[in-house]
């Protein structure tokens, strides 16, 4: 791990705790995938509840992996940060949820994410998805909806 | 002996050296496996990152933008009238621009060719070499490639129609040129350039790809380029745009299914296998000696077909993938209906 890596990455924490706790408005909108998201999608995740238990699950295969735990450890309250996810998963999976957080670009201006970290954590979310018995399919539906957030996360 | 394994020691020394002098040079430091699963392709017969036939956009290797990462590959296919093994390399940079390695080896065995060979070994007192043997005739083409990425990602851009674009060319060396020119071909060693648009959809699972391949190629080559009337006689090798697709359906995370098309040229449509220039009507008289009828029509190509298959592909993790595919590769130089099965392997850093 570098250093620099991890002043900015603690930076970057504080930062996006501030923006996280200060709108009350949803400040990140639903994407629009061209082909659209399967209107079954959340059901198949099983409701908000099973979106929450995949947000677990994700948490726990990130926290397994060298490569990119030590990111999200220093990011700092990770029950806030499966809380947040939780709203942002089923909103962009068309559930009727505000999300509370900061903009995914705000979030993760400063963390300097790469391309393989983030494709890292896209592992972990087939991980959760599979030990949640969700669907490869389903699971795709939740890629879909996630991946034009790509270029605001991984800035590197 | 003592010097010998002094001077061992010392070749190994200076490997180990240059071995560390590379690592910590940072070469190695560039090295990165980040990619998505099977997102980089796997090994087609050309080298290059794709299918089995027909190349993709997405560069070769499991790098990113960040690093460097590669592999080797074997294919193996078993048609009635042949047997093809390729091997070759491919490593990808940044994710941008990738250089690729292939060697095909290509065994005949034509009932009609043989006959030709039989015939070649009866002229041969003519000072004609028709670049046949009796009963093993084999092709043997270098393909050196490169690829680079132009714009767009493949992967993560669902809301967006723009696909993933690259351009590539490829240099096709065919070293069996006596071959080549009995079997009518203008030339043994060209070039082929291709742009690629490539683009998963999340949605269905599944990833599409377009290619447009600008070439004059005989069976990607294996049988040359261009055609000619008579033996290196009314030769022509004008290239024309070909189109190829591939649809990849996952299953699963790790493991594919699909169809690759690929259209083919008509250059040696209905040629007759230039026998040296020898005056047919003398090779007829010799053929009817030997009591060997219809020759005319066995030594006649048929009609060269488009390339279908479908193929099955697993990567059990990111170092190795297997793709096994059924081929229907239709009419090939004087072969008719060539089906058979095809085995492949990408082995990756």
């Amino acid at each position: 791990m570098k250093p620099g890596k991890s002043v900015t990455g603690a930076l970057g924490a504080a930062m996006l705790i501030g923006a996280a706790l200060a709108p009350a408005h949803a400040s990140e909108q639903r994407t629009k995938p061209i082909l659209g998201i399967d209107s079954a999608a959340l059901a198949k995740f099983g409701g908000a509840q099973g979106v929450h238990n995949w947000v677990e699950s994700l948490f726990y295969y990130i926290m397994l992996d060298n490569r990119i735990n030590w990111i999200f450890k220093e990011f700092g309250n990770v029950e806030r940060q499966i809380a947040l996810n939780t709203q942002l998963e089923q909103m962009v999976l068309g559930g009727n949820v505000e999300y509370q957080g900061a903009s995914m670009a705000a979030a993760h201006a400063d963390l300097n994410i790469t391309m393989a970290q983030f494709n890292a954590v896209v592992e972990a979310a087939y991980n959760a998805c599979e030990r949640n018995n969700i669907s490869y399919y389903a699971c795709n539906q939740l890629i879909n909806a996630l991946a034009p957030f790509t270029d605001d996360i991984v800035t590197h | 002996m003592h010097n010998m394994m002094r001077r061992a020691t010392r070749v190994c020394t200076g490997a180990a050296l240059l071995a560390t002098a590379l690592s910590s040079t940072g070469a190695w430091a560039s090295y990165d496996d980040g990619k998505v699963f099977l997102t980089g392709g796997v090994f087609t017969v050309d080298g290059a990152g794709g299918g089995g036939a027909v190349p993709w956009a997405t560069i070769t290797g499991y790098e990113t933008r960040d690093g460097i990462n590669g592999g080797v590959g074997f294919t193996y296919a078993n048609l009635p009238a042949l047997q093809l093994t390729v091997i070759g390399a491919a490593i990808g940079f940044f994710d941008r621009l990738e250089l690729s390695y292939a060697q095909h080896d290509l065994s005949l065995n034509l009932s009609n060719l043989d006959t030709v060979a039989l015939v070649g070994a009866l002229t041969e007192d003519l000072g004609v070499d028709l670049g046949t043997d009796p009963w093993n005739s084999t092709l043997k083409m270098d393909v050196y490639g490169a690829k680079l990425r132009l714009f767009g990602d493949a992967v993560y851009t669902s809301d967006s129609w723009i696909p993933q674009v690259a351009i590539g060319g490829l240099w096709k060396e065919n070293s069996s040129e006596d071959l080549l020119h009995t079997l009518g071909a203008a030339e043994s060693e060209d070039w082929e350039a291709y742009a690629a648009f490539t683009k998963v959809f999340f949605r269905y699972s599944t990833l599409v790809n377009l290619v447009a391949r600008y070439t004059s190629a005989n069976q990607i080559g294996l049988v040359g380029f261009g055609s000619c009337d008579g033996l290196e006689e009314g030769c022509s090798n004008d290239k024309e745009v070909r189109f190829e697709a591939s649809v990849a359906h996952l299953v699963a995370k790790n493991t594919a299914i699909g169809f690759e098309y690929q259209q083919h040229g008509d250059n040696l449509d209905g040629r007759s296998i230039n026998v040296g220039g020898l005056n047919l009507t003398g090779l007829t008289e010799l053929l009817d000696t030997l009591s060997v009828d219809g020759l005319s029509n066995a030594l006649q190509q048929k009609k060269e077909s488009d390339w279908w298959d479908i193929f099955f592909a697993y990567a059990p993790n990111k170092k190795i993938s297997f793709v096994v595919a059924y081929l229907m590769l239709g009419n090939i130089s004087v072969a008719p209906d060539q089906n058979g099965f095809y085995f492949s392997t990408h082995l990756t850093f």
